[in-house]
């Protein structure tokens, strides 16, 4: 497996290295990719509308768009705040848009994005700090739905080994 | 009573459907004599001021647009930057909004929204919930009256004191859209569907398919 690991995590953060380590012994090959200063969408729709499939910002997002399309897999890593992924894995997550198109479609009887490439993406996510892991499961399930995508799951820190990639 | 308002939406308030739904839900609220204050977090300048109001304030509301599912980053973002309330008894509520038309496409989002007041020492004031919001500012004005609906809410959540959890779902309604909806979705929709966007991406500027592969790898 070709696993792409985003992460916003600090990259001296010891637990970020151990969750990062224990996931790169599992794929056979593994490429990490940094993501503490990306930017939040500005819900501009130049993605869906303007120039279809690329941002219009510029901050990097671009090479992980790139990357979640070259790679298997993409496990996000992240730390918590409110119960919640911290926000800079939210601006992270919010900037998938230019892999939706801005048609619709209809899946499982629910209004869904028309994909814009025909790959079929496969996420997880890890976490460190508190969240509920039945829920962080839940909003990682439907955000796969929306990404027309496979759910590798959600889990806490302690968990990694069991981040089926 | 007096409501502050907090707009979680990233778009200028110009171009921010959250900002057209809470000018009309506000003047619902103020009917009868209340007052509102807003603030707009896609401008950073007012984030201070937004800050010292949530402090202030025992009656909170802040409004978002569903992003992927749930609270945009900005909107985290401003929340970890609030200090917890330590007097008890302030209220919090949420006025989400989205651009697909069935509530069950908000009820994630919602779900967390009914823990969150916790971790910010307030009560859940309960959650507004509402999808097909997308087209919004591009409806024409005559099309916005159906905006009026968002001050009756706003007339109702000022008598009540918070949102009813079973009139927002005859609000939001559909859950789901009807069969013959989607049926007709499926077929002669899904043409006139290309027809709009494509007028729309046009308006923008916009040039070449929507549909585009702009990276090879994803093919
Ligand atoms: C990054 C992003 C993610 C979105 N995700 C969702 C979603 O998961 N479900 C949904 O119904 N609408 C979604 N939308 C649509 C917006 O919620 C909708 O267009 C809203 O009316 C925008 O409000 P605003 O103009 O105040 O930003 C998304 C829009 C953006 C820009």
């Amino acid at each position: 497996m070709r696993l792409l690991i985003v992460s916003t995590l600090p990259e001296e953060d010891p637990e970020a290295r151990q969750v990062i380590g224990t996931l790169r012994a599992k794929a056979e090959e593994c490429r990490v990719i940094m993501a503490r200063e990306i930017r939040p969408c500005s819900g501009c729709n130049a993605c869906w509308l303007v120039t279809p499939g690329i941002c219009s910002i510029r901050d990097g997002y671009e090479e992980i768009l790139k990357a979640y399309l070259q790679y298997d897999a993409t496990v996000f890593v992240c730390g918590t705040a409110l119960g919640f992924a911290e926000y800079r894995m939210k601006n992270v997550i919010d900037r998938m848009l230019p892999l939706v198109t801005m048609l619709l479609t209809v899946k499982d009887g629910q209004m869904r994005h028309v994909m814009r490439y025909k790959k079929q993406l496969r996420w997880g996510l890890v976490y460190t700090g508190e969240a509920d892991e039945t829920y962080m499961n839940r909003w990682m399930e439907r955000v796969m739905v929306n990404a027309g995508g496979v759910c590798l799951g959600a889990f806490s820190a302690s968990r990694v080994q069991e981040v089926p990639v | 009573m007096k409501l502050t308002v907090i707009s979680g939406a990233a778009r200028a308030r110009s171009k921010s459907n959250t900002a057209l739904i809470l000018e009309n839900f506000c003047r619902g609220y103020e009917a009868e004599g209340n007052q509102t204050q807003t603030f707009y977090l896609s401008d950073r300048n007012q984030w201070e001021a937004a800050r010292a109001a949530f402090d202030a304030s025992d009656n909170l509301l802040i409004a978002l647009p569903l992003y992927v599912e749930n609270l945009p980053g900005l909107l985290l973002e401003f929340l970890g930057t609030l200090t917890p309330k330590r007097t008890p008894g302030a209220k919090l509520a949420f006025l989400v909004q989205g651009g697909f038309p069935e509530a069950s496409q908000l009820r994630c989002c919602e779900e967390y929204l009914e823990t969150l007041p916790a971790r910010l020492g307030c009560i859940y004031g309960g959650t507004l919930i509402k999808g097909n919001m997308f087209f919004l500012r591009l409806l024409s004005d005559k099309q916005q009256e159906e905006l009026r609906m968002f001050e009756t809410m706003g007339k109702r959540f000022a008598q009540l004191g918070r949102f009813d959890k079973d009139e927002v779902t005859l609000f939001a309604a559909p859950e789901y859209m009807p069969e013959t909806a989607l049926k007709v979705f499926r077929g002669p929709g899904k043409f006139f569907q290309r027809l709009v966007m494509n007028a729309i991406s046009r308006k923008m500027g916009g040039r070449g398919n929507l549909e585009a592969r702009p990276y090879k790898d994803g093919e």
